[in-house]
This record gives C-alpha cells, structure tokens and sequence, in this order.
C-alpha cells in the first residue's frame, strides 16, 4: 500500500501557497499545535498509563513495573526502559514484523527524551544494591497516525511515568515480594516535553501532521524538562537546517513545550 | 409480491423468506434471503437488495473515478483509484498509437502525485481495471480541493438524476466532479462558495441515511425551499 | 486455603450462595461494551470491553497483497493478528509474537473465515488486527466478538457475525464467561465463537477437564453467552450507523 504515502499534488501545492499566506491547511499558524488530550489512567491493571490524542494522532502508553536485576555497571540504579511501536491498525502502510529504521528512531528518541531528563531519579529505584532494582517500562503503542508520532509518544510517556505509581517491595530470602496493596509515588525530578517541527521550504511549522511530513524537507524534535533546559534532540529528513533556523527553533520549542507542560499537569492531577 | 417497507440491516440478518431474488449485498441462506451488509433494505418487484452504508470502491466499467498516479513502468501508469485493485493507464491512451518507451517519456505527461480523472475501460476482476483519459471532461486535474468521501455515499451526493449535485454546484457556484470511487474535486473561485460546497458535500456523507437531506443541504446553502 | 479443583486458591470462586469471586452468578456474562468505528485511519474499527478486557481492532482491505505469491487469484484471503501489549498483563510481556498469540491468530482467523465472503475480491487480502491492552481472561472471546464488528464497519460482505464467549467450570460447577482469576484457578475453560443466525460454533477449543454431560452444558450456556454478547454487537453498529439525525 505504498501508494498511501504519496500526497497528490493539488495538496501539496495547497500546502505550499498557504504557507506563502502564514497559514496551514488545518488552519493553524505555523507555531500552532493541534487540539491536544492526554488522559491518563487508562489502563488500570497497569502501573501507569496515558492516552494522548494529538489531532488525529493516537498513542496509547502504558508503565509496567517490576523487579529487575540490575545492569553489571550500575548496580546502584533502577532500570528505565522506554520503547514505541506503530501498530498495524495505526496507517495502512505501518508493516507487522521486525521494525523499521524510521520505528527503531521513534523508539530510541522516545527512550532518549525520558532517560536523559532525569525524569526519574533511578537512585531511589534500588531494592538491594548491585541484586535486584525496580524496572521501569514505558511501551508505547500507535494506535493511528496522522503525522508526530515524536510528539505524541513523548507526552504519553511522560503523562504515563508522571501519573504511576511504584508498588512496595520487600527483600524476603534475598528474593524481592511484592507487597499487595502498597504504593508509593515515583520519584519524578522534572517533565521533559518534546516539540517537534518541519521545515518547508523558508518556513518552519509546529507539530506537522502527516500530509505536512510528507513534504517537509526537514525535521528536528526538541526536548526540553521543567526548567526549560534543553535534553535531547534528533534532527531528521532529506534536507538541512540553518543556524538560524536551529536557534528559532530551540526558541519555540521552549515557549510551545511549556504551554504543552500545562496540559499535562492538568490531566495527571488528582490522580496521584 | 408486496414492497416491504425499507428496514436497516446488519450482515446475518433475515430480509425475506420465500421466492424472491437475491441481488446486491444479499445472499440465499436455505429460503431466506439475508444481507451481507449493513444497510437499508429495498424490496421491490420480488427482488431484494441492500443499499449499503460503508465499504470501498471496486470498479466497473464505465465509472467515472479520480485517480493518483503513483508510479509507472516503461508502457503505462500505475492509478491509486481508492480501491483494492489498482487502475492501470497505458501510455498510448495519452501519446496516442505511435507511442514509442524510446521516444516518448511517460514522466514528462503524468507524473507521480498527478491527479487525473478518467474513465474505466476493462474492469475484469483477473488483472487490474484499465483506464483511459481521453474523453470529455477526463484528463490531469491542476487545481481545485480533493475530498475524500466513503464510496458508499456518492449515489446519495449525485441524487435522483443529479438533483443533488446540481443543488450544490448552484447554490455554491463551484464546479464539482465526483468520482464513483468516492473523490470529488472541488473548484470554486469564491473561496465562500468553495467552503459551502465542501460543508454541504460533507454534510451529505454524514447524513447519507436521514429522510429530510435535501432541506438541510438547502437550508445550509441558503436557497429558498419551494 | 481452599481447594478448588484446580490449583489450590484464596480466593472463593463459588460461595454457598452461588455467587462468583466477582459478584456474578453462574450463568451471568460480565458487562461488554462495544464502540464501532473508533480509529480515523483503519477502513473499519471496533474498541471492545469485556469485563476488564480492553481490546482494540482494526480492519483495513480488501487490499493488494505484498509479497504477491501469498495471493490468491481465485479468492480474496483473510489475515488475522491477534497480538497483546506489553503493558496489557501482569508482568511485562516482551511485545515480539509468542506462539500463544500465533496459535491464537490462527484460530481466530479460521473461525471468522466462514463469515466473511471473499470470493469476490481475488488477489486482495483483508487484514485484521487485534491489539489487547488490557487483559483479563477470556480475551480471544472478546477479540473475535471486536473483530466481527470491526469487518461489518469496515463493509467486508459477511454471512453473519461472529460472537465469541467462553464457558467453564470452577468449583465443580459449569459457569458462564471465564474471568481470569478463574481461568487460573478453576478446572475448565471452553472459548467458543458462534454464528447467531446461522446457528454454526466455529471456534471451540477446550483447556481442562470435563465430563460428556459437563461438556454438554458448558456448549449449552456458551452458545448463550454468545447470543448475548451478539445483542451488543447488535447495538454497536445500530449505534454508528442507524442512529445519527432525524430517522425514518
């Protein structure tokens, strides 16, 4: 079904005469992002969870936790594990088996947004040193797709992580047992927020939808935490930025990315 | 044989028992005749048929369809016709008798993106529909919206012999071309009139089943009812 | 510690009045819930709840097959994933296929085969996939109930729908619609799928330990349940579809 991808070219040539105006076909700006929801709590029997739809992108996360041993070098920390996956009934082009190099990016931005934030202080996820530490998974899953999935699976990681809660554990025979009925609250640090946005020609928009990608030239997706510092970034696409362009965009993404922290905050309160 | 009184139906549900015949979406089950569709009964002259309310396009000749190219080799073009099968649209239709893959580039005519609207010519189910753009009113489309509605509802947005469409078009003075296969261009000068007529094609997609249409779509356009 | 037949349990999965570890009795479903036409993308949807099951399906075809050796030129054929999240269950489950969910895909697919009318689509596919995220016992049943409605929204012709619920026994005694504290716990669980109109079973499979009349019973009551869970399939698509505006 390769033929999905192609965008005809009446609408491309829309795209690109109303980009001339300011304007998009959605009828947004170009720093404009779509109607955002997150709703977290989705997925009850999980330890967390958020559905977050993004115009007409939906990603569904959900955070298992569990005991883990811990990785050779770091016996001292938790384990965090993030991973993103295109469902099939997400677009008719998204393929079942082994992933794709554009799923495996998807993934490890995703992974890379959360880990390098510090979201999560995995000093504090330790049951016994160098034995056994409590692991962390985010898993995200694209249920459709209209273009951002960066976007859309960074905020329903953060929301899921944000809104979850740590089951108790205790070491019993050196072997960690869960203690039903006991929670504590993750140890958070900060939100990171990813903005992403696609450069067309001289002009650079917010939160591209799926037509918009298919024309950009380039894209890059920026993470910025709770204090507007930026952690992560994945520049991609057939085309180049220009330093100009790269500051701009460093600029909006803290600007948008905290308007975006809001409505996060927003949808995991009262829950913890 | 009585006309029955249009009921809706889901796939498995019973219509008729008794000698009728079983036509569209509908399919002999012992003595009864039952639907394979979700749609609207219509009996009539003892034969039975579903008017369905979702499903694709598949092609039959003579269809007039928009199409996107999406590729092509040496002798023709590869048609994304909003189908399971796609359409094919060999080169001579458009360089004529003398076309030659040595001389003649098939790029240089249609590229991939190019929206056409075309005919169907062979809709044979053992390869793919043939199409041709040479005729009135077929060829590349250059400008104007694409819409994209569920095939299912292009019968009710054409009406009884047009009167649907023609409603449209003059209550919005735009030009519109639909596509049996469910995409319809839209052309209008007035940037209003292109928005009503999207809203009221729009509208017809959404309430394709509802029995007073026509006055809504009327209403919405502002044209005086009779 | 109770014995139950089955594994040994703290949990009573049938007290003296007849009422299970949920609050059910022992021909009583638990609550399904069905939503059709819930993703923008996919030519038709369908989000299910069936107790604490959560699945989403979504159908796309008839559509070209790639690689085309797998086509057919005679029929259109039907491809079924049956596939859970990895947050969907207990512990965390590695989100590459197991053999369950292959096993599972297959049978699934062989019991919607005999719904679903191909003939007219040759060399087309029409996918489907099931995607659990939140899993509670009895899910195939479920998934397949989903996957029904999913292919009636999507347009793909059908002979008639496909319900699935599954029977059991717990306690020595055959009960209706296996949750998943009894499916661990209890002595018996028989998914079935059925066909209302036609009155055909085209999924049946069996784990456990029942006598001929138990079997007859556990058949009985499942074909029930099915009845029942086909109401709400019913409504889903009377819902999307016969509902919207002013009606006749």
């Amino acid at each position: 079904m390769g033929s999905s991808k192609i965008i005809d070219q009446l609408k491309k040539n829309q795209i690109l005469e109303l980009l001339k105006e300011g304007k998009r076909i959605d009828g947004r700006a170009l720093d404009e992002v779509r109607e955002l929801t997150i709703d977290v709590g989705v997925i009850p029997k999980a330890e967390g969870s958020a559905r977050v739809r993004l115009g007409d992108t939906e990603v569904v996360a959900g955070v298992k936790v569990q005991p883990e041993r811990p990785f050779p070098d770091t016996g001292d920390k938790g384990m965090l594990i993030c991973t993103a996956e295109i469902l099939p009934i997400a677009h008719p082009t998204a393929e079942t088996g082994p992933p794709q190099p554009n799923v495996v990016e998807l993934a490890r931005v995703t992974d890379r947004g959360i880990r390098e934030s510090g979201m999560l202080d995995m000093k504090q996820l330790v049951l016994e040193k160098d034995k056994s530490v409590i692991g962390v998974f985010c898993d995200n899953a694209v249920t459709d797709h209209d273009g951002n999935l960066f976007d859309a699976c960074s905020y329903a990681s953060t929301a899921a992580i944000n809104s979850c809660k740590i089951p108790k554990y205790e070491m019993q025979d050196e072997k960690p047992v869960k203690i039903e009925g006991e929670f504590t609250e993750p140890p958070l640090t900060t939100l990171p927020i990813s903005v992403t946005m696609a450069k067309i020609g001289d002009y650079i928009i917010v939160d591209p939808n799926f037509d918009e990608s298919s024309i950009m030239d380039a894209r890059i997706t920026i993470t910025t935490n709770s204090d507007g510092n930026v952690v992560a970034l994945q520049k991609g696409g057939h085309d180049g930025f220009t330093q100009d362009d790269l500051i701009k965009c460093a600029e909006i993404s803290v600007r948008v990315g905290s308007k975006i922290r809001e409505i996060l905050k927003q949808s995991s309160s009262g829950v913890n | 044989m009585n006309n029955e009184k249009k009921r809706h139906v889901i796939p498995g549900e019973t219509i008729v028992s008794g000698p009728y015949r079983a036509e569209q979406n509908t399919v002999m089950e012992g003595n009864k005749i039952i639907s394979t569709s979700i749609g609207l009964t219509d009996v009539h002259d003892g034969s039975v048929r579903v008017i369905p309310l979702t499903g694709g396009y598949y092609p039959k000749d003579d269809d007039l369809v928009i199409g996107k190219i999406t590729s092509h080799s040496a002798m023709s073009w590869e048609v994304n016709i909003n189908s399971c099968y796609s359409g094919m649209l060999p080169a001579t239709d458009v360089f004529g008798r003398d076309f030659s893959s040595h001389s003649d580039d098939l790029s240089s005519k249609l590229s991939k993106g190019d929206l056409i609207a075309a005919r169907i010519v062979n809709a044979d189910k053992t390869r793919d529909p043939l199409l041709t753009i040479s005729g009135r009113e077929l060829g590349k489309i250059d400008s104007g919206e694409l819409i994209n509605i569920s095939p299912s509802k292009v019968a009710r947005l054409i009406g009884k012999r047009g009167s649907m469409i023609q409603m449209i078009e003059s209550g919005s003075n735009a030009q519109i071309t639909i596509g049996q296969n469910g995409l319809i261009v839209v052309s209008c000068d007035d940037s209003d009139g292109l928005l009503k007529a999207i809203k009221a094609i729009e509208l017809v997609e959404e309430k394709a089943h509802v029995a007073n249409l026509t006055d809504q779509i009327s209403e919405m356009l502002g044209l005086k009812s009779d | 510690m109770i014995k139950m037949g089955g594994r040994d349990t703290d949990i009573v999965l049938l007290d003296e009045n007849g009422i299970r570890c949920d609050g059910r009795k022992i021909n009583e479903t638990r609550k399904v819930s069905i939503t059709a036409g819930v993703l923008k993308n996919a030519n038709g949807s369908a989000y299910i709840e069936f107790g604490e099951n959560k699945i989403l399906v979504g159908v796309y075809g008839p559509r070209d097959v790639h690689p085309k050796h797998l086509s057919d030129t005679d029929t259109g054929i039907l491809r079924c994933r049956y596939h859970m999240a990895p947050f969907s269950v207990g512990e965390r489950k590695n989100p590459a296929p197991s053999r369950r969910e292959i096993e599972i895909s297959k049978v699934i697919k062989e019991a919607l085969e005999p719904a679903v009318m191909l003939k007219q689509f040759p060399r087309t596919a029409v996918d489907v996939f099931m995607e659990v995220l939140q899993a509670d016992g009895g899910t195939r049943c479920a998934a397949l109930t989903g996957a029904s409605v999913a292919l009636a929204d999507a347009g793909i012709p059908m002979r008639d729908l496909v319900a699935g619920c599954a029977a059991g026994k717990a306690a020595d005694t055959v009960i209706l619609d296996v949750n998943n504290e009894e499916d661990q716990a209890g002595q018996a669980d028989l998914p079935i799928g059925y066909m209302p109109n036609l009155e055909k079973i085209t999924l049946l499979q069996l784990d456990g330990l029942l006598t001929p009349d138990e079997y007859k019973k556990c058949i009985e009551i499942g074909i029930d349940g099915c009845k029942q869970v086909y109401e709400i399939q019913k409504k889903a698509l009377q819902d999307k579809y016969f509902s919207k505006g002013d009606d006749d």
